[in-house]
């Protein structure tokens, strides 16, 4: 048999998990000790256990909250349809929470999801590219008249969600083995990104969720103001703007700021 | 064929001994790393890697490349090697002798292959243009494996001593694994040591495994036993001062016991040291 064609065979049993009766067994010894079937099952078996180590890993506290029969048979369900195309183990379970939401079973349970969704946020502020923050005092070199025009980069690791209340209770209490609160009622904002190499969090309201939305998506600071939208939220103004802008410097979120030319 | 020159004993780089290894600076003489735990953005990973470059020797180590795999190289991983390579300037790189999947498939194993001409000559072209393309020699390690195939048409370490030949590669010769796959498939791996060209051997890999009485694991989640010791002893001899680590990725214990493992294997690369001094004086 060609290279090619046992490969392809070894595989297709490893996902089948066909640890009977399939066809690569066929050029497969018996050792002195063991079975063939055995013997391939070590395979299978690792296959299996390692891609549920990386999710039971990265999703600590979506596992608590729906148990670990129910998180297992989640994982189950996830390998199964989807196995792995990335070459570092790292991204392999970055779709679980899109998975959870495609699930008939979970996809109303916005407690779950949200939780999953938070949990692959601290883990891709984690490791996100670094980035030097911009000291606020660079602010200095942009005329006052350059001000309305000016954009901003941000850490590449800052990554804004709206959760539903209670989420970040959750995932602290079950990350300490805590008894888990009850489900929040309504739902907020929250900015995620590293800092002194950690991964951190911080509640944002809604007009400065809106803000940084904007201004991530590279949004002028005069556009900002004047986006209708900012306008209707209570408490906005351009003042109110400076002071969140001042924060985002003093948690060394801005990486980048330019002024847009004219016209 | 030069060898590198002997780096002495090390240890793998794991994340549960960042913050010890920094604080105490411990007396390893290098450490290897996972290749692949660093090939991500940036974050405490690429930190704690740099700041423990700074004090050590480090060995970049894969499990990825899947050198054996009948689909393309990937050349996407492989300029990710490089560039992490080329900023860390280890003393080396390796992998396997393995696959890792196929059809665009990652199993997340290190997978067997049939010990065949038509392998062979796979491989080995393989390793000549990732050689070419890191622009380094590779280091390329025997795995641990659990089945042996029927398409078989030489032994495992005929296979490795004529792919580091054709290849003009390395070899990271793991004594665990010559332990595992001897158990696994009634092998002699004192043969295995015996027979391996010394000439190619840079590294040495010694590990724990997991004894399930039919079979045996490679699972790097127990002290090294007895018997991967005197295997030890026997490769030490025979290979004379080879670059050696301890793997250890589960079940991790404090950070001494595994320094109380590294000079335990001192004390044995002393010893023999000691008597080739007395025999040749």
């Amino acid at each position: 048999m060609r290279l090619a064609d046992l490969q392809a065979m070894f595989q297709a049993g490893v996902l089948a998990g066909a640890e009977d009766g399939a066809r690569i067994l066929e050029s497969v010894k018996n050792s002195r000790q063991a079975d063939r079937t055995t013997l391939f099952g070590v395979y299978v078996n690792a296959y299996h256990a390692r891609l549920a180590e990386f999710l039971a890993a990265d999703f600590p506290a979506l596992r608590a909250l729906i148990g670990e029969a129910a998180f297992d048979a989640l994982a189950d369900a996830y390998i199964g349809a989807q196995p792995s195309r990335e070459r570092n183990a790292r991204w392999y379970t970055t779709r679980f929470p899109d998975f959870l939401r495609e699930q008939d079973a979970w996809c109303d349970n916005a407690r779950a999801i949200d939780l999953a969704m938070f949990e692959r946020a601290l883990t891709d502020a984690f490791d996100a590219p670094d980035a030097e923050a911009l000291p606020i005092e660079e602010l200095a070199a942009f005329a006052p008249e350059q001000w309305p025009r000016l954009s901003f980069t941000f850490h590449p690791s800052l990554i804004l969600l709206e959760l539903e209340d209670g989420t970040i209770a959750t995932h602290e209490a079950a990350m300490e083995q805590q008894d888990l609160p009850p489900p929040g009622e309504g739902r907020g904002h929250v900015a995620i990104w590293r800092a002194d190499l950690d991964s951190v969090h911080c509640p944002l309201e809604a007009d400065e969720f809106l803000a940084l939305s904007l201004a991530m998506e590279g949004h002028a600071f005069g556009d900002i103001c004047q986006m209708a939208a900012f306008r209707d939220l209570a408490d906005a103004s351009p003042e109110r703007l400076a002071q969140m802008l001042t924060g985002w410097f003093q948690e060394g979120l801005v990486v980048g700021a330019k002024a847009r030319e004219e016209g | 064929m030069t060898r590198p020159p002997a780096l002495g004993h090390g240890l793998g780089l794991r994340p549960i001994y960042y913050d010890e290894i920094l604080s105490t600076r411990p007396a390893v003489d290098w450490f290897e790393i996972i290749s692949e735990n660093y090939m991500v953005g940036g974050g405490r990973p690429t930190a704690m890697l740099e700041r423990v470059r700074a004090d050590y020797p480090i060995v970049m180590h894969g499990v990825a490349m899947s050198l054996a795999s009948t689909d393309p190289l990937d050349f996407d991983y492989l300029s990710e090697l490089k560039a992490l390579a080329e900023r860390i300037e280890p003393a080396w790189v390796s992998d396997h002798l393995a696959w890792t999947g196929v059809h665009g498939v990652t199993l997340h194993d290190l997978l067997p292959i049939p010990y065949t001409e038509e392998a062979l000559a796979h491989v080995a072209e393989r390793v000549m243009r990732v050689q070419d393309f890191l622009g380094r020699r590779l280091v390329v390690e025997n795995a641990s494996t659990y089945v042996a195939f029927r398409e078989s048409e030489m032994s495992e370490w005929a296979f490795v001593n004529e792919l580091a030949r054709r290849a003009d590669c390395l070899l990271l010769l793991d004594v665990n694994n010559v332990f595992v796959s001897g158990f696994n498939h009634g092998f002699d791996a004192n043969e295995f040591i015996d027979t391996i060209d010394p000439d190619r051997v840079a590294q040495f890999h010694m590990a724990g495994h997991t004894d399930n009485g039919t079979h045996r694991i490679d699972t790097h989640d127990q002290p090294v036993c007895d018997e991967v010791w005197a295997l030890y002893e026997r490769a030490r001899r025979r290979f004379g001062a080879v670059s050696t680590m301890i793997e250890r990725d589960d079940n991790f214990p404090p950070f001494d016991e595994l320094l109380t493992e590294l000079g335990h294997m001192r004390e044995i690369a002393a010893r023999i040291d000691a008597e080739n001094t007395r025999s040749a004086a």
